[in-house]
C-alpha cells in the first residue's frame, strides 16, 4: 500500500468511526435527550466548586449509562460564568434559548443563583441548587421554579449552633465574607447563639478574595473569644486558617466553620486539625448507599467526594426520580411531582417542602481529624441532627 | 489602645507592603521602560507561587526555591516577550493590553490544568515557623521575613538602576528609546531583559507569598489590582514610588480593615483618586 492510500484509508476509516458511533447510540436510545445545563464556575479562584459539580455529573452519567431517564439519554452542557452574576444570567439564557435546556443547576455563588433564579419564571425553566447557601433563595426571593437540594447557610449555622449550645464555650467572634451567603450565615449564627444564652463579642465582613487576614486576626485575638465562627468561601477559608495558625491564635480561639470542606483540609493540612463546623455532606457518613457512592466516585475520579460532589449527585438522582414520576420533562409537571416528594439520599432521607422548595435533610456537626487510612484530614461526624430540627420555618430564615 | 496592638498593626502593614512591593516594582519597571500596561504580571506572581510549591514539595528546600524559581519565571516571561510583545510595540496600546490579558488567561488556565483546582499549601522553613514575642504580642516570624525581603529587594533594584552601567542603559531606554538606539544601545534586548527581570521579581513575590496565602488560582488577579493602585499612587516607572505606594496601600488595607472595616476598600481607592486629581503622575513619577 502506498503512503497516500494508507493515509486516505485512515482518514476515511476515522471519519466513519467518528460519525458511526453517535448514530448507533442515538438509535439505542429514544429520540431526543434530556438536557441539563450548568452555568457554573470553571475558571479562576472558585473553579473548584464548578469542578465538583462537573465530577458529580460525570459519575451520574456513567451510573445511568444505557438506561437514561425514561429511556432518554441525558446530556450535560457546561458554561463558565467566571463567578459573575451578570455573566451567569447571560450563560443561563444561552443554555435555555440556544440549547433548549429545561433544567439548570451548578450555580456556584449565591449571588449568581439569586440572579439566575429571578429569571427562571420568565424562561419557564427549573433551577436546582446543589451548592448555593444564601437563606434568601428559599425565603425572601423564593419562586416556584427554584429548588434547593443542599443544606442552606442558615441550616448549617443551625446545626453547629445546636452543637455549640451543649459546649462549654461562651464567647464567639463571627467572620463572614462580604456577600449574600457570608452575611446571611453570620446573621443566623448570631441569632441562634444568642438564643442559646451565649455571646457574640464581635463581627466582621472581609471582602471576598481577601489575601491578608492579619487585621481580622488581631481583632479576634483582642476580643478574647473562645471560638471564631467562619463563613468564608473555600480559598478565603484556607488563607484565613493558614494565617491564624501562623499567628498562633488557633490555640486559644477554636475555628468553627460554616462549611468544613475537603478542599480546605487538603490545602491547609495539619494546621486545620481539630477545627469544628457543619458539613452539608461529609463523605464519611455511614450508610450503605453512601459507602457505595464514595467507592464509585473514588474509582472514577481518584479523590474522595467533597461536599458539593455529594450534594450535586443527590440533586441529579432526585431530579431523575421526579422526571420519571412526572412521565416526561415538562417543567410544570416536574415541579408538581417534586413538591412534597421523598428521596432516599446518601446521608439519609430527604423531603422537598412544597411551601418553599427547601429539601429537609439531616444536619451534621463535624471535626477535622487525622486518619491514617486517608491522605488528608477527614470530617469526623460529631453529631447528626434530624431534618426537622435544622430546617427553618417555611419561607423564613428563622427556627422555631 | 495598647502598644502591642499598634506595633502589631504596623508590622502587618509592613509585611503586606513588602509583598506588594515585589509585585508592583516589576509592573512599574515594565511600564516605565516598555510603555506596556502588563495585565499578565499578576500571573507571573502566581507562577512563582506554584513553582515554589513544586520545588518545596519535591525537594523540601524552601531557601533554594527563593533562588531557583525567580530565574525560571523570568525566563518564561522573557520568552513570551520576545515571541509576542516585541512585534506590537508600535501598535496602539489597546493591542498590548489585549495581548497581555490573553496571556494571563492562558497561563492561569494552564496552571489549573497542570496543578488542579485545589490550593497548594507551602510550609515556611523551620527557621521561620511559629511566632516570636514583640512588644508583648506574638507575631509570626514569616511576616517579619517578608518585611526584610521587601526592603532588601527594593534596595538592590534601586542600586542596580542608579549605580551600574546596565542601570544607566535601562534608564536611557526609559527616557528616550529612539535616542538610546541611536547611541548604540540594543533596545530590543534591553526590553526583553527588563520584562524578564520584572517577571522574575513577581515570581519571587509569589514564592514568598505562598507560605502566607498558599498558592491558589486567582491569586494573580487579586494581587494585580492592588499593584496597579500602588503604581498609580507611587508613579509609573519609579522604584521609590513603588515602595511608597506599597506602604500606603499596605497601611490603608490593614489599618482600614482594623479600624474602619466597612470602608477598608474605599480608603485605598480614595487615596488613589486623590492622587489622580492632584498629582496625576504619582508621588515619585515625573510630570510628562
Amino acid at each position: 500500500m502506498k503512503r497516500r492510500q494508507f493515509l486516505a484509508a485512515t482518514v476515511v476509516g476515522g471519519a466513519a468511526a467518528a460519525m458511526g458511533g453517535p448514530v448507533f447510540l442515538r438509535r439505542a436510545y429514544a429520540q431526543n435527550p434530556i438536557k441539563i445545563g450548568l452555568p457554573t464556575v470553571l475558571s479562576g479562584g472558585n473553579a473548584q466548586y464548578g469542578i465538583q459539580a462537573k465530577r458529580a455529573c460525570e459519575l451520574f452519567a456513567q451510573d445511568i449509562k444505557g438506561k437514561g431517564i425514561l429511556g432518554r439519554p441525558v446530556e450535560f452542557i457546561y458554561e463558565d460564568t467566571g463567578a459573575d452574576p451578570a455573566t451567569a444570567v447571560r450563560k443561563a439564557q444561552k443554555l435555555v434559548e440556544k440549547d433548549g435546556v429545561k433544567f439548570l443547576t451548578g450555580t456556584v455563588l449565591s449571588s449568581e443563583a439569586l440572579a439566575v433564579s429571578a429569571k427562571c419564571p420568565e424562561w419557564k425553566v427549573l433551577l436546582m441548587s446543589t451548592i448555593n447557601g444564601a437563606g434568601a433563595l428559599t425565603a425572601k426571593s423564593y419562586n416556584r421554579y427554584f429548588f434547593r437540594i443542599n443544606t442552606s447557610g442558615p441550616m448549617g449555622a443551625r446545626a453547629i449552633s445546636l452543637y455549640l449550645a451543649e459546649s462549654p464555650m461562651k464567647r464567639f467572634f463571627a467572620l463572614g465574607s462580604d456577600y449574600a451567603w457570608g452575611r446571611d450565615s453570620v446573621q443566623s449564627f448570631s441569632t441562634q447563639i444568642t438564643a442559646a444564652k451565649k455571646e457574640v463579642v464581635g463581627k466582621d465582613y472581609p471582602p471576598v478574595g481577601t489575601k491578608d487576614f492579619a487585621s481580622y486576626i488581631g481583632k479576634i485575638k483582642q476580643s478574647k473569644a473562645e471560638g471564631c465562627y467562619l463563613a468564608l468561601p473555600g480559598q478565603d477559608a484556607t488563607i484565613f486558617l493558614k494565617q491564624a495558625h501562623q499567628f498562633g491564635v488557633t490555640r486559644e480561639v477554636k475555628p468553627i466553620m460554616e462549611i468544613v470542606e475537603l478542599e480546605n483540609m487538603k490545602a491547609v493540612g495539619d494546621a486545620m486539625e481539630g477545627t469544628i463546623g457543619s458539613s452539608r455532606y461529609p463523605f464519611t457518613v455511614d450508610t450503605p448507599k453512601n459507602k457505595a457512592f464514595v467507592q464509585r466516585f473514588f474509582e472514577m475520579h481518584k479523590v474522595y467526594p467533597d461536599m458539593f460532589d455529594g450534594e450535586t449527585y443527590e440533586g441529579l438522582e432526585w431530579l431523575a426520580q421526579v422526571i420519571t414520576k412526572a412521565g416526561g420533562d415538562d417543567v410544570e409537571k416536574v415541579i408538581e411531582a417534586w413538591e412534597d416528594s421523598k428521596y432516599d439520599g446518601l446521608e439519609g432521607e430527604f423531603f422537598m417542602r412544597k411551601c418553599d422548595h427547601q429539601a429537609v435533610q439531616p444536619g451534621f456537626a463535624v471535626q477535622a481529624v487525622k486518619d491514617p487510612k486517608y491522605p488528608h484530614l477527614i470530617p469526623k461526624i460529631l453529631a447528626t441532627y434530624p431534618g426537622d430540627k435544622v430546617t427553618p420555618k417555611c419561607r423564613t430564615e428563622d427556627f422555631a | 489602645m495598647s502598644l502591642a496592638i499598634v506595633v502589631e498593626q504596623l508590622l502587618n502593614a509592613l509585611a503586606l507592603a513588602g509583598l506588594l512591593f515585589l509585585v508592583s516594582a516589576g509592573l512599574s519597571l515594565v511600564f516605565g521602560i516598555l510603555r506596556v500596561v502588563n495585565f499578565a504580571h499578576g500571573v507571573f506572581y502566581m507562577l512563582g507561587a506554584y513553582f515554589g510549591f513544586s520545588v518545596v514539595a519535591t525537594t523540601g528546600w524552601f531557601w533554594p526555591s527563593l533562588l531557583i524559581v525567580p530565574p525560571v519565571v523570568g525566563l518564561v516571561g522573557a520568552m513570551l516577550e520576545a515571541s509576542t510583545l516585541r512585534f506590537i510595540y508600535r501598535r496602539p496600546p489597546i493591542y498590548q493590553l489585549l495581548l497581555t490579558f490573553g496571556i494571563a488567561l492562558i497561563l492561569e488556565e494552564s496552571v489549573r490544568v497542570l496543578y488542579g483546582p485545589t490550593a497548594k499549601g507551602v510550609d515556611p522553613p523551620p527557621l521561620l515557623q511559629g511566632a516570636i514575642e514583640i512588644a508583648g504580642t506574638l507575631y509570626p516570624r514569616y511576616r517579619l521575613f517578608l518585611v526584610l525581603l521587601g526592603l532588601a529587594v527594593g534596595a538592590t533594584v534601586w542600586l542596580l538602576l542608579t549605580r551600574t552601567r546596565t542601570g544607566l542603559v535601562i534608564r536611557a531606554v526609559a527616557q528616550n528609546s529612539e535616542m538610546a538606539d541611536c547611541l548604540g544601545a540594543d533596545v530590543a534586548r534591553v526590553r526583553t531583559l527588563v520584562f524578564g527581570a520584572a517577571c522574575a521579581l513577581a515570581g519571587l513575590g509569589g514564592v514568598a507569598a505562598a507560605p502566607m496565602t498558599t498558592a491558589y488560582l486567582g491569586m494573580g488577579i487579586s494581587v494585580i489590582v492592588d499593584a496597579f493602585v500602588v503604581v498609580v499612587i507611587g508613579g509609573l516607572g519609579s522604584i521609590p514610588g513603588s515602595m511608597a505606594g506599597s506602604l500606603i496601600v499596605g497601611a490603608a488595607q490593614t489599618w482600614g480593615a482594623f479600624y474602619l472595616p466597612e470602608t477598608a476598600m474605599v480608603i485605598m481607592y480614595a487615596v488613589m483618586g486623590a492622587i489622580l486629581i492632584f498629582r496625576p503622575w504619582g508621588l515619585f513619577g515625573e510630570e510628562e
